[in-house]
């Protein structure tokens, strides 16, 4: 069952990269919070209580609740144009996507015979990561940079759940914090430099430079 | 008792927090230098009667067990903790009246008071941990409090600058001990400084671990070659921070050292060799820079290194010691190291915080501008004499005690070794009696141009506090009273070098010389010497005239001796290292026109070692501009590109 929601995580991922409505970003980004929710809660279904509950309580909250609709205030708020121009083509951002997420599974293929790990769950994850990243280098909108940067965020969160059964609930629970504080931020930072920056693009931020 | 160490550092956590709740900062401030001063007071008694009970090594935090293992109470840790304390004491009390002028003038001065609490705080800790991160930690931290106190006067771009360079430079000694812990921990396969053992069994390893080492520690202390950011950040440092960064903190590096000999034992005869040159070397060009400043901070910044220098002759002496198995050489050697690191805290820390109370006085640091303070303050000039006294190695004031010891050992040693040694001896004896001299010239230089004669610039009044009073007060005590009785502190000090080597049987060479004898016969002169001034100054007429005046009458303060002409003649020999540059603007006709003469010294290892390399980095690191791009999409491009290639990589490696 993992596996599959695992599966179901990276093809989230793959839409990702072909759209280009804003809308669609948050709403993914939703959705990837909800499935991450579940899988990680999926190892302990046999004896559940309180205390195993908390985290994915809490991460359901802030990734699949409080974070998107922040997002979308931002959106609202300063009026974001809502579908983004790629700068590169998007089948082959797609066909690059694609190409180094087989790349990722097929190396986890081969480490998993070194190292205990889940090969799909794990797979997904780094895939997350360096897609996050893609997002990142290929899109100029900041908000976008936003979405990529908590994509990345996604994948490292599935990251420990597919190396270590459990990872130190206080751990968890602070990353969480980090990432809720950083999406403020950087929130109330396009929010202040929106009145100089109206494109919201970072190909002009070089013009902060002293 | 074994609560007393936690209560005293507990004491420092609550003066940091206290003095940022505390309204007014007025208040802030008493409340700062009372429970400074009381929790330094309850680590000196911690430290000196664990001293003296000679206890096992046990727990210095008894409510923490889990922790146990990562501090250490051994003999020389608790030597140091007395340095430490015996230094802090005055110093926080000097920072009442010091500080006070800054609330006048409306300056933020909590940044100081936390940042010096916790200095004091963390620099105790320091000695005491024994795991190599935990050290780490805590020497990263007392040196981002140091630079944090000497932003007091952020403002000035000389502040900027030298705290800087001190910044910069300790981070360099930073990153070398990162690589002498790595490879100590490589080797021995643990963290603790008690499991620290590496010989010259173990090859390169060894002479890497030993060169980091001697690298970043000395760098601290300020050994000659690595000292240039010793008179950057020591003049710019408000006075309180000035006089602990000298009296104590840079000894940290020296106790760095001693942990250096205990991890790697035996050192080769060579390295007490290479160590006793770049002391004498560090000693006497130390002195010499000293004559040729007339900042007067910079100058004591000087003097700090001489003195450096000073105690690592004492430790070369006792590394030789070592490798042919002389304990008295290795008693007088170590021992008069530690003497004189106790030693020069006391007297360093008096002149700093003297020259503090010049400096706000004054409002310049230049002496030539300073003249006749004798006649406003003649209490805080006798301090100031005093701490002169003691650090030139004058009897019978406490820096001749610990000098006397180590020209003992240079007799002792050149008696029992054999060889060439007898000449070595001779050549260090010599070195080190000259280092006297020039310290003697330098101290009448300072002592007479700021002290005697007439006021150079217009001085309405001298003020010295009270409290500045108490604080030099105490010190000026602390150097009479160790160089009448040694014996007071010699038996801690034997306890402190047998107790860090773990030889648990106390050597008796701390009581091989007749002390009683020298107490005695120092008491005797002092009284003399009490005496006829009492009878000077009833009995004979005196002549009342300007000061020098040599029955000139017409005489301003412009045509008294000048500090730069008194040193002039010993300088001019040593003028190519010293690098004094003079310029001139004399009048070429007969007729008398407007001339002017400036001359300054400037750092010859600043100008052709520090400074080239620090260029030549900068340089190389601007030609990698064209990877600094505005765009964050290219950083982070460069860091996938990099990822991929260190995974195939690691994947493609066997």
């Amino acid at each position: 069952m993992e596996n599959v929601l695992s599966i179901l995580f990276c093809l989230t991922l793959l839409y990702l990269v072909i759209t280009a409505r804003l809308k669609t970003y948050v709403g993914i980004l939703r959705a990837q919070g909800i499935l991450l929710s579940v899988i990680i809660i999926f190892p302990f279904l046999r004896h559940l209580s309180v205390h195993i509950l908390i985290i994915p309580l809490m991460s359901l909250i802030v990734k699949a609740v409080i974070i998107p609709r922040f997002i979308n205030k931002i959106i609202i708020d300063l009026d974001v144009k809502r579908i983004i121009e790629p700068n590169i083509q998007p089948f082959n951002f797609l066909l690059l996507s694609v190409a180094s997420m087989s790349v990722i599974f097929i190396m986890s293929h081969v480490l998993s015979g070194y190292t205990p790990i889940e090969t799909i769950p794990f797979a997904s994850a780094f895939s997350a990561i360096v897609i996050g990243l893609l997002l990142i280098i290929f899109r100029e909108k900041l908000i976008v940079h936003v979405v990529g940067f908590l994509i990345l965020e996604n994948g490292i969160f599935l990251f420990g759940t597919s190396i270590a059964a459990e990872m130190p609930t206080i751990v968890e629970l602070g990353a969480l914090l980090d990432i809720l504080v950083v999406v403020f931020l950087m929130g109330i930072a396009v929010n202040k430099i929106s009145s100089t920056f109206t494109e919201q693009k970072v190909t002009v931020l070089g013009g902060l430079k002293d | 008792m074994d609560y007393l160490f936690l209560i005293g550092c507990s004491l420092f956590i609550i003066g940091a927090i206290a003095s940022v709740l505390i309204q007014p900062v007025r208040k802030a401030l008493s409340f700062f230098v009372l429970i400074n001063t009381l929790a330094a007071a309850i680590n000196l008694i911690f430290a000196i009667k664990r001293l003296i009970e000679l206890p096992q090594v046990s727990n210095l935090f008894p409510v923490f067990p889990q922790y146990a293992s990562m501090f250490r109470a051994d003999g020389l840790a608790l030597f140091f903790l007395l340095i430490i304390t015996t230094a802090a004491i005055p110093t926080v009390i000097s920072t009442y009246s010091y500080l006070k002028h800054y609330i006048h003038k409306e300056t933020s001065v909590r940044v100081f008071i936390i940042s010096f609490s916790l200095l004091l705080l963390f620099t105790q800790l320091l000695v005491f941990a024994n795991h190599g991160i935990v050290f780490l930690v805590f020497w990263e931290l007392m040196t981002l409090t140091a630079y944090l106190g000497m932003l007091l006067e952020k403002e000035k771009e000389e502040v900027q600058k030298g705290s800087f360079v001190f910044f910069t430079a300790t981070h360099l000694a930073t990153f070398f001990l990162y690589i002498f812990f790595f490879l100590l921990n490589d080797n021995c396969g643990s963290w603790l400084f008690s499991d620290f053992h590496i010989s010259s069994a173990s090859g390169t390893v060894f002479y890497l671990v030993c060169l980091f080492g001697f690298l970043g520690f000395g760098m601290k202390a300020g050994f000659m070659p690595m000292h240039f950011w010793l008179p950057w950040a020591h003049p710019i440092a408000p006075a309180a921070l000035s006089a602990f960064l000298s009296g104590v903190i840079i000894k940290t590096g020296i106790y760095g050292i001693f942990r250096i000999i205990e991890f790697c034992s035996p050192l080769p005869v060579w390295m007490g060799l290479v160590i006793l040159t770049v002391s004498l070397f560090s000693a006497v060009f130390g002195v010499w820079y000293a004559l040729a400043q007339h900042d007067i901070k910079e100058l004591l910044a000087y003097h700090s290194i001489e003195n450096i220098g000073i105690i690592g002759i004492g430790i070369g002496l006792g590394v030789i010691g070592i490798t042919n198995s002389i304990q008295p050489l290795v008693w007088l050697g170590f021992g008069g190291a530690l003497f004189h690191t106790f030693n020069h805290a006391i007297f360093k820390s008096l002149l700093f915080l003297g020259s503090g109370v010049i400096c706000h006085n004054y409002k310049t640091r230049n002496i030539e501008k300073m003249g006749g303070i004798v006649h406003h303050a003649p209490w805080f000039v006798g301090f100031f004499l005093i701490g002169s006294i003691a650090i030139s190695g004058i009897p019978p004031l406490n820096g001749f005690m610990s000098e006397f010891l180590i020209f003992k050992g240079f007799f002792n040693g050149a008696a029992a070794l054999g060889e060439y040694y007898p000449l070595l001896m001779l050549l260090m004896t010599a070195g080190l009696a000259f280092v006297g001299g020039l310290a003697l010239m330098c101290f009448t230089k300072i002592n007479s141009i700021m002290f005697l004669g007439t006021e150079r610039s217009r001085l309405d009044s001298f003020k010295v506090s009270r409290t500045d009073h108490t604080a030099m007060g105490i010190l000026a005590f602390l150097c009479i009273f160790f160089g009448i009785f040694p014996q007071s502190i010699l038996g801690i000090i034997s306890s402190a070098v047998t107790l860090s080597r773990n030889e648990l049987d106390m050597h008796p060479y701390a009581m091989f010389t007749r002390w009683e004898f020298l107490t005695v016969i120092f008491a005797g002169v002092l009284l003399i010497v009490m005496v006829m001034i009492i009878w000077k100054k009833f009995s004979t007429k005196q002549r009342i005239s300007d000061a020098w005046g040599c029955g000139y009458t017409p005489q301003t303060p412009r045509m008294q001796y000048t500090a730069s002409s008194y040193a002039d003649e010993i300088n001019s020999i040593a003028s190519h290292t010293l690098q004094i540059k003079k310029h001139a603007i004399l009048p070429k006709t007969m007729f008398p026109k407007k001339s002017n003469f400036v001359s300054h010294s400037e750092d010859f290892s600043e100008k052709r070692i520090a400074a080239p390399v620090y260029n030549y980095i900068v340089s190389k690191i601007n030609s990698f501009d064209f990877l600094s791009k505005t765009d964050i999409r290219f950083y982070i491009s460069l860091m996938l590109v990099i990822a991929v290639i260190y995974s195939i990589i690691a994947i493609i490696w066997p």
